[in-house]
């Protein structure tokens, strides 16, 4: 399988202090792979590094095959194989429609496929009727599936989500998880996913990189990380004590 | 109470003769305040909109001074054009002094640092996350920036608002640069001076109507426009 991310001592510091040290980290093609851990962990810093948002400060960093240089042409190119979604999704002035379309304009597609791939995303996410609605007086569960159709109106190799359920209610919850399995199996789209939710790992990713103050202290398929964690660290995380 | 009475009589007679001189008069405030303001939009959007999203050595030092200047007094700012501009001035050859161009010049002083000062906060209230949604969306560097703009216009429309208001009621940098020659430099706020002077207090008076009246048309034509942006937008409820 095809290695999209491979990562190795990627460091990160604010002032003085160190928040981010990933010895190794691959993602390969295909998964979802889950970013695991407590807040303030680092899971943010990490998945901003690896979606070109926010250079590291030292080690090897190689996204969807290339040495990342951090040379604009390069940012482009790469970031247009990639689409994000966060916790509380930003949405632009205007309509869900503008929203929805905003990649598709950047990336000059004809005006026609535009309005057909709008519509499909939306209904994919069950979102078509709001698509004359305007963006910002969304719901904030309704918010997250306008920002997923919009990640997905792209078609990217990789979409990363950061937390995308965190600020919505459980049913909502669940509904966006069922949404996130049916794109990582119907499009074989390669997801990294953030969570301090192992329930919600363990439902949905097929691999899990725990992360425990800036440091990867446990990794593997998500199952044996449940049934037999190594790390002391995870036993405990996994016990709710942190 | 007479006075005012007679003025706002006046004013109306003033308005309904179409006096030739007067309509001049009101156009050339209306040419020489909107050349000024879109040269001041032109330059004063970009600029306000690169010192907010650039940093570089000495953008807070820019910053402070364009503030500053945000208050310049108009009489200063014609005072500086006109030393510029006069016979010994570094410009004096141009020989623009006492004509609308040389007015329109010191209104840029003016409206400049409005524009770009307030340009500048709008677009600083922005979030990074507009920025970062833009680019992960696959938005080129510029595309990404005009989205920041377009996210903070309601800020730049107001700047420009802003900034009409005081050019078209100005009247120290016209009547320094300007010198209210009749038929070539005089402008509404001038004329209000002059015939005040004159002793025509109701005539004064009629052409401060005036005055009113076109500050209030086109205040009516700005939030027009502001809405046509913002049909999505509604104002804050408060019950
Ligand atoms: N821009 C920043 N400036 C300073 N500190 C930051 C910044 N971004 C993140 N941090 C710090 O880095 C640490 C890791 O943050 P983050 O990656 O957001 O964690 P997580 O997403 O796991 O909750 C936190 O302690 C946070 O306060
Ligand atoms: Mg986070």
């Amino acid at each position: 399988m095809t290695v999209l991310f491979k990562l190795s001592n990627i460091t990160k510091s604010y002032g003085e202090r160190q928040v981010l040290n990933a010895k190794a980290l691959e993602i390969r093609a295909g998964n979802i792979h889950c970013l695991l851990g407590p807040n303030g962990s680092g899971k943010t810093t990490l998945l901003r590094i690896m979606s070109l948002l926010t250079p590291n400060d030292g080690g090897h960093l190689e996204v969807l095959g290339e040495a990342v240089n951090w040379q604009p042409s390069q940012l482009l190119r790469l970031r247009r194989q990639m689409a994000m979604v966060t916790q509380s999704s930003f949405m632009f002035e205007g309509s869900v429609y503008y929203n929805v379309a905003y990649g598709l304009r950047a990336r000059k597609t004809p005006k026609k496929e535009i309005q057909q791939r709008v519509q499909e995303s939306l209904e994919l996410l069950g979102m078509s009727d709001f698509i004359d609605a305007p963006a910002r007086y969304l719901s904030g569960g309704e918010t997250q599936k306008v920002a997923i159709a919009r990640a997905l109106a792209v078609r990217p190799r990789v979409l990363f989500l950061d937390e995308p359920t965190s600020n919505i209610d459980p049913s909502s919850s669940l509904e966006i998880e069922q949404y996130i399995k049916h794109i990582n199996q119907e499009y074989t789209t390669t997801i990294v996913l953030i969570t301090h939710n192992f329930f919600q790992a363990r439902r949905l990713a097929q691999h899990t990189s725990l992360l425990w103050e800036g440091h990867i202290i446990e990794e593997g398929p998500t199952r044996d990380m449940f049934h037999n964690p190594q790390d002391p660290r995870t036993r405990r995380f996994l016990k709710g004590e942190y | 109470m007479d006075v005012i009475g007679q003025g706002v009589k006046e004013g109306i007679l003033l308005i309904l003769s179409l006096d030739p001189e007067l309509i001049q008069v009101t156009l050339l405030s209306l040419q020489v305040s909107l050349s000024a303001l879109l040269v001041s939009g032109l330059l004063g959007i970009p600029a306000g909109t690169f010192l907010a999203l650039k940093d570089f050595a000495g953008r807070k030092l820019i910053l402070n001074i364009i503030y500053t200047l945000m208050g310049l007094p108009p009489v200063l700012a014609g005072l500086i054009v006109f030393l510029v501009l006069s016979n010994r001035g570094p410009l004096g050859e141009w020989q623009l002094l006492f004509t609308p161009s040389a007015m329109v010049i010191a209104q840029v002083l003016l409206g400049f640092p409005l524009v770009a000062g307030l340009s500048a906060r709008a677009v600083m209230s922005q979030r990074q996350e507009a920025y970062d949604t833009a680019v992960m969306l696959g938005a080129t560097r510029t595309i990404a920036i005009l989205s920041i703009i377009r996210e903070a216009r309601m800020g730049i429309i107001a700047a420009l608002t802003t900034a009409l208001g005081r050019l078209i009621a100005e009247v120290g940098a016209v009547m320094m640069v300007g010198g209210n020659i009749q038929g070539k430099t005089r402008v509404l706020t001038t004329s209000i001076v002059l015939e005040t002077r004159m002793g025509h207090d109701s005539r004064a008076l009629g052409i401060g109507i005036i005055l009113l009246i076109l500050a209030f048309i086109i205040m009516l034509l700005i939030l027009k426009l502001e809405k046509r942006s913002f049909k999505d937008d509604s104002t804050i409820q408060i019950i």
